[in-house]
């Protein structure tokens, strides 16, 4: 059926999340429409089962976030650097936090394609040049599943530390942090993996 | 400080969070970590305002979440089109919403880019540190193709601009060779443009729907 049962479910869960916000805090919608102060970035998966503000009780207007396969970020991909550029630069935010987790089908996937050789080819599918560094990732050390999962929150930390907009904003004085996070679907817990970095850490081997 | 108070905050938060869904819900978690089975793909806006799974009231694993500025499908774009391989491709997801919302900062740049305006009064009071795009951008490549639209559509006003934004990325979608492919294959998928207005909180249906017969004239 073309409109089934799963999106009319959404639409009458908004209706009455919407009439119990106005109620409790009549004032939240009108706030909001006048504009936006996040002090965190979220930097995370697509995966349904880490939804961002679910996962730390946030409100409308506390986390700005991009979402993708395995949460990466590529140097060369303008969808992130958009995100981390007004982010940063348009809204301000304090802290970027990038956040895998474990039963991360992007990074399982990566690591069974790293037990075999590499192709000669490059991949030719989206999904596959997506996930090309990961593997690559996978292939460099002899690590479990799980091990990938935390290799590639440190990768990625150490990607958005080299793009030029945190090298600038840190050039300007800003005060402004790089995170690296677990998420673990079995307890439902985020882990910080304790890498960290912020303005005047200078090089730093994460 | 290394860790303010926002980043303990949030990870606090976490912790009670979890703990009230095992008290309410024992082994979610547990079955959570089996597998995911979302029936929805959501296209939104990174904009901290619209959060899908808190204004859609969704426990974790209902949606499978794609957030950019503005809400984008670019044609060329790997990023997006891995989240449409995976959703479509691997998790079979049957419905694809496409979801704009009102105050969208990235459709007021490009209106204002596109009218030669200072974007300055659209975010007068928004808070944001600087009102304009740099130019040689990721931003300002990202927002181009809203930009032409926003060119194309002169007499539209801002938040019409959001609307047509919405159809624009429909259009995106259905024309990927994911989704192409999949119709191709008889695949139960259809794609849908929703508004989310700030105002109300309430999410709208724009009737705008495509299903593998074509675009559907009515919904619901």
């Amino acid at each position: 059926m073309f409109y089934d049962h799963v999106l009319a479910s959404l639409l009458a869960n908004n209706k009455q999340w919407a009439a119990d916000v106005q109620k409790a805090e009549p004032g939240f919608f009108e706030q909001c429409t006048k504009g936006q102060a996040p002090k965190v970035l979220w930097i995370g998966c697509a995966d349904s089962r880490v939804p961002e503000s679910v996962v730390t009780a946030s409100r409308p207007g506390d986390i700005f976030v991009h979402r993708n396969i395995a949460n990466q970020i590529h140097p060369d991909d303008d969808s992130a650097l958009a995100v981390l550029t007004y982010a940063v630069e348009h809204l301000g935010v304090t802290h970027v936090v990038i956040v895998g987790h474990t039963q991360c089908g992007g990074a399982a996937a990566c690591h069974a394609a790293a037990q075999s050789p590499p192709s000669p080819s490059a991949p030719d599918t989206p999904l596959g040049r997506w996930l090309a560094p990961l593997t690559d990732l996978a292939r460099e050390g002899k690590m479990g599943p799980e091990e990938l999962v935390e290799a590639n929150v440190r990768a990625q930390v150490r990607n958005v530390v080299e793009t030029a907009v945190m090298q600038g904003a840190w050039e300007k004085g800003r005060d402004v942090w790089v995170h690296g996070w677990v998420y673990e679907i079995e307890k439902g817990e985020l882990r910080d993996l304790g890498v960290s970095v912020g303005r005047g850490d200078g090089e730093v081997v994460v | 400080m290394l860790h303010d108070h926002i980043i303990a905050q949030l990870l606090a938060q976490n912790k009670e969070w979890a703990q009230v869904v095992e008290n309410t819900d024992p082994g979610f978690f547990e079955r959570s970590a089996q597998g995911q089975e979302p029936k929805v793909l959501w296209i939104g806006c990174s904009d901290s305002r619209v959060p899908e799974s808190v204004i859609t009231a969704s426990m974790p694993g209902v949606i499978f979440t794609h957030r950019n500025i503005a809400n984008q499908c670019h044609h060329a774009d790997d990023n997006i089109n891995s989240v449409l391989e995976y959703a479509v491709g691997t998790l079979k997801i049957p419905h694809i919403v496409v979801v704009g919302h009102s105050k969208c900062g990235g459709v007021a740049h490009a209106w204002a880019t596109a009218h030669d305006e200072h974007p300055h009064r659209f975010f007068a009071n928004w808070g944001d540190l600087i009102p304009f795009v740099k130019a040689g951008s990721a931003l300002e490549r990202w927002l181009a193709p809203l930009t032409a639209i926003a060119r194309a559509q002169p007499d539209l006003s801002v938040e019409e601009l959001g609307i047509a934004n919405v159809r624009a990325q429909v259009l995106g979608v259905i024309k990927s060779k994911v989704v192409k492919k999949a119709w191709e294959e008889d695949q139960e998928l259809w794609i849908h443009g929703w508004e989310y207005d700030l105002a109300t909180g309430h999410l709208r249906d724009l009737g705008i729907a495509f299903g593998p017969e074509g675009e559907v004239a009515e919904t619901v």
